[in-house]
């Protein structure tokens, strides 16, 4: 495994860096959090204008055809600026369960639409305990009925893909958001910059031509898509907490106390060290992650890999947004200054698909256990 | 290099171990050093020489100097594939890998020819003269004088924690060659005999029972007014070049040495049923994926330009790597223990995989000390990688 960048790849990182320092620094991504519903309408055509939108969507479908080292490249860049735009729902979450769904017809409807960035596409991931939606079957079609809690970007969102259990099997349906019987709720959560909504689904009729996947291929391509998304959600963890001790280093070297500036002080210096230890372990295991997936492993690989990038960046976003509030010390706790935003985006972070303890445990069982050996 | 090559090569290295490693060098199979209970030193070193002959020493060494010149990506595979086959610590791996470099780099062209054969056949052993009683993590207050006397060095003072040294022909050591002469200044790297009337060795036992290193008394020992390394007063730009050697591809060697001892941990954890306790489960998944994390670091630092050389840079990931690995393995021993359960505590118990795990719990203990304590490398990363003032 060769864990050297190239030039392109780099450029990539580093002109998605650059738009996102400026068009979502701290105020600008407060305006929008706190003003705008959590979602930037023009960040998300700037970065759909680069390319964003289509990083590892395939050329024919509009895409830039890259791979998922690409894409975890750019997710940090996103979780550094905690940029307010649906791009690990639409083209992460949704793009790579579409890209598996099978069909090559699902294929060219969905994707060129989500590598433009025109259309935005978010999955249910069944944040929170609902009445879980049922289908029934109605003429040629499917009629939904139930309540999700808690969608990521439903506000933002044309359509919504959603995994519900049929009649026979289980189905990968697209709902449209507009669509007669269904009504969207914002709700208000402490991670503004990832906002969530209530959707209830209310005699809503899906045709058949909107169901993606039945039975084993609809829940294989929801497994492949958030294996991969769990390696770009721990990619947007270490931009969370490389900018956590970014911001630490930079306040404990202006501030003074006791006629010197903090950052003088070794009981300091070694806080932030091991925050830098933190994140550039958890940016290996990242980088190394998708590289291997770039090569297409087999599942159970996947599981290990998938399992050591969201543990590792867990980790680190959880201590490197922990110790840039304390040491901060008063101005930690205000409003004011970023660091709380940073601290709420990695709690709200560590109940996306699966919690880390879920990902040690199905690994766990796959060393340990006979029957999995 | 095509990956049809590099396959073919890793299997060369496979091949060699599988019919090398077997009959009278069984007994190495799978120890780590001298610190094991059981090496046989005299076997290790014949182990050596026959490492040499099938041209397995100085592989990445430039060619004029006797080496193979493989690239890193190769010398990696058979550092791997070493410790895969059960490979035992390398006692020659002082010289190969530390003070060889740095001969290369600093020496004449009479003292390569004088040394390097030694290294590359396995026939001459190094130890390393760096820490003090009163020089460990400040290195720069070292106190050991040298003179010159006629045609000779005269050496005075103490080292300490030296690995190897009783099984060890040569000594390089840093020391004080100006009176007077403070911190760095003023220091010399001086090539010394270690089996001479003014040396005397004595071994340090350790908490593992076991004794590895020693403390090496040097009383008007001599060598010859030319075995200085760099020039007189310069030893301190020497000896940190050594260090920058330090870091390199048998990292991965290691790395595949931890991997062994996690597949021990696992059977352990199945056989003995510590496998069923939900919170020894989550501290296996996380020990098994954070090692997997390591071995992305390694690879990262390997990846960049010239992290072989000196003088380049040090990359973030490099300046954590001693840290990582380290603690990680220090953890993994705690972790060991548990998973034995009141077996960690019985020293009559010869079943071989607990007697494994016993030994890493111990033996870990002194990973976050050597080669830079744990308190040294949080000050490196502060101050170097991350700028903070001194």
């Amino acid at each position: 495994m060769d864990l050297k960048l190239t030039e392109e790849q780099r450029q990539i990182a580093d002109s998605v860096e650059e738009l996102l320092a400026n068009a979502s620094d701290s105020a600008r991504m407060r305006r929008a959090a706190f003003e705008g519903g959590g979602f930037d309408a023009a960040l998300w055509h700037q970065v759909a204008e680069l390319g964003g939108c289509g990083v590892h969507i395939p050329e024919a479908h509009g895409g830039l055809g890259l791979g998922v080292t690409e894409l975890v490249l750019v997710a940090e860049a996103f979780g550094r600026r905690l940029a307010c735009v649906p791009w690990l729902e639409s083209v992460v979450l949704a793009g790579t369960t579409i890209l598996n769904a099978g069909e090559a017809a699902v294929a060219a409807r969905w994707l060129p639409s989500v590598a433009s960035g025109e259309q935005v596409v978010t999955l249910d991931i069944g944040l929170l305990e609902g009445a879980r939606p049922t289908a029934r079957r109605e003429g040629a079609g499917w009629r939904l009925d139930g309540v999700l809690p808690a969608v990521p970007a439903a506000m933002a969102a044309q359509w919504l893909l959603l995994p519900v259990q049929g009649e026979a099997d289980s189905l990968l349906v697209a709902v449209a958001l507009d669509a007669p019987g269904v009504s969207r709720r914002a709700r208000t959560n402490h991670d503004a910059t990832r906002p969530l909504a209530e959707v209830r689904l209310q005699g809503v009729l899906v045709p058949e031509a909107d169901c993606l996947a039945r039975g084993a291929a609809a829940d294989r391509a929801l497994e492949l898509s958030r294996r991969l998304t769990a390696v770009v959600l721990a990619s947007e963890l270490v931009g969370v907490a490389q900018q956590c001790l970014d911001l630490t280093v930079a306040y404990l070297g202006q501030r003074v106390q006791f006629g010197k500036p903090l950052a003088t002080f070794q009981a300091l210096k070694h806080r932030c060290a091991y925050m830098m230890v933190a994140v550039e372990l958890a940016r290996s295991a990242v980088l190394g992650a998708a590289r291997q997936f770039d090569g297409q492993p087999e599942e159970g690989r996947m599981l290990r890999l998938a399992t050591m990038a969201r543990c590792l960046a867990d980790d680190a976003a959880q201590f490197c947004t922990q110790e840039a509030i304390q040491l901060h010390g008063g101005v930690g706790f205000t409003w004011e200054y970023d660091p709380h935003l940073y601290f709420k985006r990695a709690q709200a972070s560590r109940t996306w698909l699966g919690t880390p303890s879920a990902w040690r445990e199905r690994l766990a069982a796959a060393l340990l256990d006979e029957a999995a050996a | 290099m095509t990956s049809n090559n590099y396959e073919a090569f890793r299997g060369e290295v496979v091949a060699w171990m599988h019919g090398h490693l077997r009959g009278e060098y069984e007994p190495l199979r799978g120890c780590g050093g001298l610190g094991d209970p059981g090496y046989d030193p005299k076997l290790a070193k014949r182990w050596e020489q026959k490492l040499a002959r099938g041209g397995w020493v100085g592989i990445g060494w430039p060619r004029e100097h006797g080496g193979r010149a493989l690239p890193l990506s190769q010398q990696v595979v058979f550092h791997e594939e070493y410790v895969r086959a059960g490979g035992p610590g390398r006692l020659g791996h002082i010289g190969e890998t530390l003070l060889a470099p740095t001969l290369m780099a600093f020496g004449t062209p009479e003292q390569h020819r004088r040394f390097l054969p030694g290294i590359l056949s396995g026939t001459e052993y190094w130890a390393q003269g760096y820490s003090e009683p009163n020089a460990g993590s400040d290195l720069a207050n070292v106190q050991t004088r040298a003179r010159r006397e006629g045609e000779h060095w005269v050496i005075d003072g103490q080292k300490t924690w030296t690995s190897w040294a009783h099984e060890s022909d040569w000594i390089f050591v840093v020391a004080r060659c100006e009176p007077g002469s403070q911190r760095h200044h003023g220091l010399v790297m001086l090539l010394v005999p270690l089996r001479q009337a003014g040396v005397t060795i004595r071994p340090i036992k350790q908490i593992t029972g076991e004794s590895e290193f020693n403390e090496v008394f040097f009383d008007g020992a001599r060598t010859e007014a030319s075995l200085h390394l760099g020039a007189p007063g310069e030893g301190w730009k020497v000896a940190m070049a050594l260090l920058g050697f330090e870091r390199g591809v048998s990292t991965l060697g290691q790395q595949a040495g931890f991997e062994r001892e996690m597949e021990c941990l696992i059977e352990v954890a199945r056989r003995n049923g510590a496998a069923r306790d939900p919170v020894l489960r989550q501290r296996i998944a996380q020990a098994a994926v954070t090692l997997d994390a390591l071995r992305c670091n390694a690879l990262r630092v390997l990846a960049q330009d010239g992290a072989e050389k000196t003088g380049v840079p040090i990359s973030r990931e490099a300046y954590i790597a001693k840290y990582v690995w380290s603690n990680w393995r220090r953890d993994f021993g705690r972790l060991a223990a548990d998973v034995l359960g009141a077996a960690a505590d019985l020293t009559d118990d010869h079943d071989a995989l607990a007697q494994k795990l016993r030994q890493v719990w111990l033996f870990s203990r002194s990973d976050t000390i050597y080669a830079g304590a744990n308190e040294i490398q949080l000050n490196l990363i502060a101050e170097r990688a991350l700028g903070m003032p001194r």
